[in-house]
């Protein structure tokens, strides 16, 4: 499939994007996150589509994901609406206070940091300590 | 005239004496169960009496609860939540012994108590450690039967349970199944002691040895009842056997504000955890350029074991939503996003966001946290591999057109207006 973006075009296997957007998706809903980290490398590697174009795209593919799967949530009854209200006010703020700093600190650093710090939650989570 | 006179008080002192007598042997006894005092002179045993301290905790505390069973038969306390109950599911997916085909059936009750715990004699400590030691295997019905405590078993065995059967045809479209006919007291019996371990998971959540009986039959035992619990009122039961109860005593748990209780979680928190919590990971998740969600749901459940995963996965959901909104508005301001590319794949994932919500309450928490470490561990490796050399040199080319485009999509919308 041919996409057009500001005057160049990209031939975009959709077969390939579909189904890792599918598997991601089916995977993301169920543990609760978006899949965004795991959408970039697809669409970049997978795909082969330069940075600029994947990540408004992919922020856009991954909203429908999180749309649907807070309707089912809900429909679960999964939803806790005051443990939901004290935690969004807080992510409206951190999106607001973010970029402030975001402008004075190394982004390569602070993957880094998130990388150690992940690598650690995931052990715990395993069961390792 | 003086004869009847005689006669009539005579009788009016007899009278007198034949009621002081059932008096005096009910003020012997205990005295908040008056109507026990004739079965207790004229059955060998009798129903337990029970007396609690306090009626009010704030947000937790102890509750001394004494009182009289009959000499020689065991005591158990019957301890739950009365005014809030919270939803429990199991999903049967172990090959049957006798048959050998796993049933896939889903078990669903929103009736269990958000406080459930049923407390035995303190010789009784050595079997509660044994089944401990099994880990995650332990049987909460073999367990009750061990303990003889399955007497004491009563509320959560009246709690209404669905079950659902699942085929591979109703997961696809994300339904629960077929529902099928209720069961019969017996099997809900069952059933309910499965959804019992598969909501508060732990032992100690569900059994302990905290009383102390003497071998006059009065027993004495130590409530301990932990922060975080669902406000209200709460019931304790002290029985010696089915029929042998005693009334039920009643206390109220007070939480205050910032303590909320959350009524799908069943559990109360202090909010400003969660609300910092957040606020950390959102501005940490803008500083590394993805979003917070895949932080905060391992984050929650190591913090706060007492959340159940379902809600955590259904709660953080929505809470990235608007960020990832706000960021696609923001981007298609300056028209910086492919529509045609990011709806078609988002078709795909709008599927594959159907399903997954329900495989979140088919799977336990374990298998939950196991998975999730694996996800960690992927996205770790993927995250350091793009601040190794080899992919920045690649990207940094990228990021200058990617820079470019945006200076340029800005000063085209600024020309515009």
């Amino acid at each position: 499939m041919k996409v057009n973006f500001w005057g160049q075009e990209f031939q975009v296997n959709m077969w390939v994007g579909c189904l890792g957007g599918f598997l991601i998706a089916i995977m993301s809903s169920m543990f609760g996150f978006g899949g965004g980290p795991f959408m970039v490398p697809l669409m970049s590697v997978a795909l082969g589509l330069p940075m600029y174009l994947v990540v408004g795209s992919s922020l856009l593919a991954i909203f429908f994901n999180t749309t649907v799967s807070t309707m089912r949530h809900y429909q679960f009854g999964n939803f806790d609406l005051i443990f939901f209200l004290a935690m969004f006010p807080a992510a409206l703020l951190g999106g607001y206070i973010g970029p402030q700093i975001a402008k004075r600190v190394s982004p390569l650093v602070v993957k880094r940091v998130a990388c150690v710090g992940l690598l650690l939650l995931a052990l715990n989570l395993l069961g390792v300590y | 005239m003086k004869q009847v006179v005689f006669r009539l008080i005579v009788a009016s002192f007899i009278a007198l004496l034949s009621a002081t007598v059932p008096l005096t042997a009910m003020a012997a006894g205990e005295s908040d169960t008056p109507a026990i005092t004739e079965e207790t002179i004229a059955t060998a045993g009798a129903a337990p009496t029970i007396n609690i301290d306090k009626t009010t905790l704030e947000n937790g505390g102890t509750i001394k609860v004494s009182g009289q069973a009959p000499a020689g038969m065991p005591i158990y306390l019957e301890v739950w939540a009365e005014e809030h109950t919270v939803k429990s599911n199991l999903f049967d997916s172990k090959k049957d012994k006798e048959t050998g085909k796993i049933p896939y059936i889903f078990y669903i009750t929103e009736e269990m108590p958000a406080y459930y715990k049923i407390f035995v004699p303190k010789e009784m400590q050595p079997k509660i450690d044994a089944a401990k030691k099994e880990g995650n295997k332990w049987s909460y019905s073999a367990l009750l039967k061990e303990l003889g405590a399955d007497i004491a078993y009563n509320v959560p065995a009246a709690a209404k349970v669905d079950r659902y059967q699942a085929t591979l045809m109703a997961s696809v479209i994300g339904s629960r199944g077929k529902l099928l006919d209720p069961m019969d007291a017996k099997e809900n019996r069952k059933r309910s002691m499965q959804l019992v371990k598969a909501r508060f998971r732990s032992v100690g959540n569900v059994v302990s040895a905290d009383i102390n009986v003497s071998p006059d039959g009065a027993y004495t035992a130590d409530i301990k009842i932990r922060k975080g619990l669902s406000p209200g009122k709460y019931k304790i039961v002290a029985l010696s056997s089915k029929e042998l109860k005693s009334e039920p005593a009643v206390f109220e748990n007070r939480i205050s504000f910032p303590t909320v209780y959350m009524s799908n979680a069943g559990t109360s928190m202090n909010l400003v955890y969660p609300f910092v919590l957040c606020l950390a990971v959102s501005i940490f998740g803008v500083l590394m350029g993805a979003g917070g969600g895949f932080i905060m749901n391992p984050l929650l459940i190591t913090l706060f074991p007492a959340l159940p995963h379902t809600i955590v996965a259904g709660t953080v959901t929505p809470t990235v939503l608007f960020s990832q909104g706000s960021g696609i508005f923001n981007y298609s301001k300056i028209k910086f996003i492919s529509w045609k590319l990011g709806c078609g794949i988002g078709c795909a994932m709008l599927l594959g966001g159907f399903i997954g919500p329900k495989l979140t309450e088919m799977i336990t928490l374990d298998q939950f946290k196991f998975a999730f470490g694996w996800i960690l561990i992927v996205l770790a490796s993927l995250m350091f591999w793009q601040t190794t050399p080899g992919y920045i040199a690649k990207n940094k080319k990228e990021q200058s057109i990617l820079n470019e485009f945006k200076k340029r999509a800005l000063e085209a919308t600024k020309a515009k207006s």
